[in-house]
């Protein structure tokens, strides 16, 4: 397999996932970097002839082109991970994974977009967006407290999967729109998980150490 | 400050060695944070650099470092390292505000009334407990201690008593719980919740299920008395 390409914004947390992936996995891309502010790039022809609606990530290696960060972390752990750590073969684990993969990508996305409202001047009703992630925000905080009772780390089950790479980073930047971590206390613990992990990489507004 | 008591910040469980979390009590903000060694620490969360919130920062070993320019306090709440000017002798005049906390019922618990000044009695709490979690919602505290009896575990009603306006005692069929009550802020409160005697997973699950639909009625209930009032 050639080295695929990574269509990047280093302050996207959905592209922050993908780098997150190949490190923990100890593969590499080659970057790409996509100008979303000031220069709205990711609207350009070129981008938008590889992801119609103009959202990073986006991934290609050779004829292969996928966008969706959740897509492509579940393609990194099929090509990249031969011991299929990241995402289990077993149907209650895998079961799991998808689940909180498609949470990652619905209820959660409320934090992406309420931190793009906060940040970057996106259009949006911060209020709404703030009350939909802090409730999503909640039901993880709610599962982690379970997992935890279990003696149990990660939200999948003992070790991380794709699912704790695709809700972390939402939770980590949650103070960019003004959601704090006090109320979050199993989420907390679990961060420090994460953090962790061999592989672990920042990004900006997601440091090294709490 | 006249915070003239003890009262909850968090269970001593989620405050692991090594770690720091906001909280506030009527409103006021600290930090809490534990060294390595595993004592408690609550201070103002306010670094006196530039006004940046400790509980943003990180712990090592005995001192806490705030996020923003790495100034380091240590348990003292003295400030002994500026990273920008390491040769600096930092002056004795740098220090954030500490206050007396203490642990007792598997609770952190926090008196806020001026440093080294005498403090209360701790609260007469087992020892003997199994920490099950703490739950917060956006409803005054007194609307969430009075949600409590109405909100039923499974068949049971909660039997409920106040022992004080910080510490209700609930008894759920043969499960014994100790509420440490927080009142955040006007509209903002959380209930450390602990059990009595020594309870597995199997026992936790239901009683946090149980706390999260208290969360959900209390924050319906004062929802539903909001939009009275703005009715009226």
């Amino acid at each position: 397999m050639s080295t695929p390409t990574l269509y990047n914004y280093d302050l996207d947390e959905n592209c922050y996932k993908v780098r997150l992936m190949m490190s923990c996995v100890g593969t590499e891309a080659k970057l790409v970097a996509v100008d979303v502010v000031p220069g709205r790039e990711h609207l350009s022809p070129a981008i938008r002839a590889m992801s119609p609606s103009g959202s990073l990530p986006i991934l290609k290696q050779d004829d292969l082109v996928l966008y969706e960060a959740e897509a492509i972390l579940s393609w990194l752990a099929r090509a990249y991970d031969p011991d299929r750590r990241f995402l289990p073969d077993d149907p209650d684990t895998f079961g799991k994974v998808m689940m909180w993969l498609t949470f990652s990508a619905r209820e959660l996305d409320a934090a992406v977009d309420a931190r793009a409202t906060a940040m970057m001047d996106a259009p949006g009703d911060i209020d709404a967006l703030r009350d939909a992630a802090r409730e999503a925000l909640r039901i993880m905080d709610d599962h982690m407290t379970h997992q935890h009772f279990d003696g149990l780390e990660f939200f999948a089950g003992a070790t991380a999967t794709i699912a704790d790479i695709a809700l972390f980073p939402s939770f980590a930047l949650s103070r960019d729109f003004n959601i704090d971590h006090d109320a979050f206390p199993a989420l907390r613990r679990w961060a420090r998980a994460v953090r962790k992990l061999d592989g672990f990489i920042t990004m900006p507004g997601i440091p090294e150490y709490h | 400050m006249s915070l003239q008591d003890w009262y909850p910040l968090a269970l001593s469980r989620d405050i692991a060695a090594g770690t720091s979390a906001g909280t506030r009590v009527l409103g006021e903000e600290f930090v809490v944070w534990r060294d390595s060694k595993g004592a408690v620490h609550a201070w103002d969360d306010r670094c006196p650099h530039r006004g940046m919130k400790m509980s943003f920062g990180f712990v090592r070993g005995d001192h806490i470092a705030c996020l923003y320019h790495g100034w380091q306090y240590d348990t003292a709440g003295q400030c002994q390292y500026i990273p920008a000017h390491p040769d600096l002798e930092v002056p004795q005049t740098i220090k954030i505000p500490r206050f007396a906390t203490i642990e007792a019922g598997g609770m952190i618990w926090g008196c806020f009334n001026g440093e080294d000044s005498a403090t209360p009695p701790a609260p007469d709490l087992p020892s003997e407990i199994t920490p099950l979690r703490s739950i917060f919602a956006d409803c005054p505290a007194p609307l969430m201690v009075a949600q409590i009896a109405k909100t039923t575990f499974g068949e049971t009603t909660p039997d409920v008593a106040a022992k004080t306006d910080r510490i209700v005692d609930i008894t759920l069929g043969d499960i014994k719980l100790i509420a440490g009550v927080q009142a955040i802020a006007d509209g903002e409160s959380a209930l450390h919740l602990v059990a009595l005697g020594e309870l597995d997973a199997s026992k936790l699950k239901p009683l946090s299920l149980w706390a999260e639909q208290l969360r959900r009625d209390a924050e319906a209930v004062a929802k539903a008395s909001a939009t009275t009032e703005i009715a009226a």
